[in-house]
């Protein structure tokens, strides 16, 4: 199932600010949280962590293992936000949000990996995308990554770049025209 | 017999029926102390007046019922929350354009009102709405705009300012213009500053600082003071340094300004300033902020070697740098090149960093596509500066003063002429 969480996230921010007295549901706070740590609004979800009314933050464990997610991605401790993913049995409709989120933030370390560092042992792999061996293996053998003789290391190769972003030569040729009348005038 | 009251009622029926609506500004303006006198008739007149007829009369008894129950418990505090509520979203926004002081007015004792109660949260809608109703096109600054963003600082909601923080301004509110009190101007600025730092944005946020303390002046207000005191720490996170304020900064803005903030310039100079003034700090309620000024001069610190060495060991970025050891080094190295603050490559196995240049080429159609953009700003602006000049040229006062200039002049060069010959 594929939800367009930046539609939900507008329609969610509008439910909380038209709440009456203003405190919103749990499930909305939970929903909200989740998204914006999905889209790696951190500064967002953290003040949206605390204006959570504390009796709702502490009446509800999900709201605050979401929120436990969330302060692993503030560290940066991304080894961490696997295991408290894991940790908890996540609930619709959090948990489909959650699922999004690990698989963005992987995306992102192996992204991280790749551009960053020239070799890296296997076991560093392992922990910091809390995957087994096999997995990781896999992975490095879909993205074409090198592993050394010693079977210890593998050469991280950088991230392909996204194919450049097509303009047409019409669009082009306008912002030109428009250009230079201004130089002109 | 008609009292003073009845006649405002009459009035403001048979002018709004007549459409002369500037008319029946001046007479709401004179008319306040009638309303306030009679704070116990004003909900029977609230009844008789409609509100999309009669938007700029009920917006008036309004503002006199709510500012006249201030300080005291009155039981009708309840239902002004959704009294102001209905007249915004109901109100009709061409009769109330013609009297936006008073609007705005309403909007802070809404504002107050709220603040009051600690549900800063509720007010952020009903203002947005507020803030559409009253502007004339949008990129328009309001007095309601700091409303908004005090709410939105209180309640920690932050995101639905953006939309408003993000438009740059070309024009001003009448109510906020002229020889209007700058406090509202001022605290805009300066919260739209706090809400950018919050989510830390801090180029933007660097920018609203130094519009505040960039504000013709005469005397410093307070708001200015902590602005500035923001600004120099914002500075110090994204340039290490504390930037020179721009040349046109108000002559006594800089006199004062400095001597009044001596901890936040030896935060530049000293390490252990931020111990030494913590109290300060802590007072000023700035700590996290200082937090973060000494958190950025780690990555500043290592910024500078990527400008010495091309090579180093993990274990020698640390010593450098002052960190505990490699791990940390690591992870901060880590953390730079994922915000491509740096640009550089780890290799685990024998413990170094490889310092890279920036793999900018600037020939790609991403830098293309940030040129058209900057192109598009640059041409927008000169168009609103050459939108401003038509109208300054076309302005009465101007052409009478550069024409009064002149003759005054004529006279003058004539006479000196004279004097010249006669010598």
């Amino acid at each position: 199932m594929i939800v367009n969480f930046d539609k939900l996230c507008e329609e969610l921010e509008k439910q909380e600010l038209e709440a009456p007295n203003g405190v919103a549901s749990p499930t909305t706070y939970a929903q909200l949280l989740a998204i914006y740590l999905y889209q790696n609004d951190l500064c967002n979800a953290k003040f949206l962590w605390k204006r959570i009314p504390q009796n709702i933050s502490s009446s509800n464990p999900e709201i605050a293992a979401i929120w436990a997610v969330g302060r692993k991605l503030w560290k940066k401790d991304l080894p961490r936000v696997f295991q408290t993913l894991a940790a908890y049995h996540w609930e619709e409709p959090v948990a489909t949000i959650m699922r999004a989120l690990e698989e963005n933030v992987r995306e992102r370390v192996f992204n991280l990996i790749g551009k960053s560092y020239s070799s890296i042992s296997i076991d560093t792999v392992v922990s910091t995308t809390w995957l087994s061996k096999e997995a990781v293996l896999q992975m490095c053998r879909d993205r074409k990554w090198e592993l050394n003789e010693d079977g210890i290391t593998v050469n991280p190769a950088p991230p392909v770049q996204p194919a450049p972003l097509h303009t047409s030569s019409e669009d082009q040729l306008f912002k030109l025209t428009d250009f230079v009348s201004f130089l002109e005038n | 017999m008609a009292s003073p009251l009845e006649q405002f009622v009459n009035n403001v029926r048979t002018i709004s029926a007549s459409g002369n609506f500037r008319e029946l500004c001046d007479i709401i303006s004179k008319s306040d102390e009638v309303l306030q006198r009679n704070g116990a008739h004003l909900n029977i007149v609230l009844e008789t007046l409609d509100i999309q007829q009669h938007s700029l009369g009920v917006l008036a008894v309004l503002v006199a019922k709510f500012s006249l129950h201030q300080g005291s418990n009155d039981v009708d505090r309840s239902a002004m929350y959704q009294q102001i509520c209905d007249f915004i979203n109901n109100c009709n926004g061409e009769q109330v354009r013609f009297c936006p002081e008073l609007f705005a007015e309403l909007c802070h004792l809404l504002t107050d009102h709220l603040v009051e109660l600690k549900q800063p949260i509720r007010g952020i809608e009903i203002l947005k709405k507020a803030i559409r109703k009253i502007q004339l096109f949008d990129s328009q600054l309001t007095s309601i705009h700091a409303d908004l963003c005090q709410l939105c600082l209180l309640s920690k909601c932050m995101k639905p300012a953006l939309e408003f923080l993000e438009t740059d301004v070309t024009g001003i509110g009448s109510e906020l213009g002229g020889n209007n009190d700058s406090k509202h101007f001022l605290l805009y600025y300066y919260y739209g500053g706090m809400i950018y730092s919050a989510l830390k944005n801090f180029e933007r946020a660097l920018y609203f600082f130094e519009v505040v303390v960039t504000v013709p002046a005469t005397v410093v207000s307070h708001i200015m003071l902590e602005a500035y005191k923001k600004y120099i720490l914002i500075s110090l996170i994204l340039h290490g340094k504390i930037l020179l304020m721009p040349k046109y900064t108000s002559p006594v803005a800089c006199r004062f300004l400095k001597p009044l903030s001596v901890a936040y310039h030896d935060l530049a100079t000293s390490q252990h300033a931020a111990a030494k003034h913590r109290e300060t700090f802590v007072r000023d309620k700035n700590m996290g902020l200082v937090n973060q000024v000494i958190n950025s001069m780690y990555k500043k610190n290592i910024q500078r070697l990527t400008k010495t060495f091309l090579t180093l060991s993990l274990s020698d970025v640390a010593s450098r740098v002052q960190l505990s050891g490699p791990a940390q080094a690591e992870t901060y190295i880590l953390n730079m090149i994922e915000e491509g603050e740096i640009y550089a490559m780890i290799n685990q196995k024998d413990g170094m960093v490889v310092f890279l240049d920036s793999p900018e080429k600037y020939a790609s159609p991403e830098t293309l596509c940030v040129l058209e953009q900057q192109m598009a700003a640059c041409t927008k602006l000169h168009q609103y500066i050459q939108e401003m000049d038509e109208q300054i040229q076309v302005n009465p006062q101007y052409i009478k003063k550069s024409v009064g200039c002149h003759d005054e002049d004529m006279p003058a060069t004539s006479q000196n002429s004279k004097t010249t010959y006669t010598m």
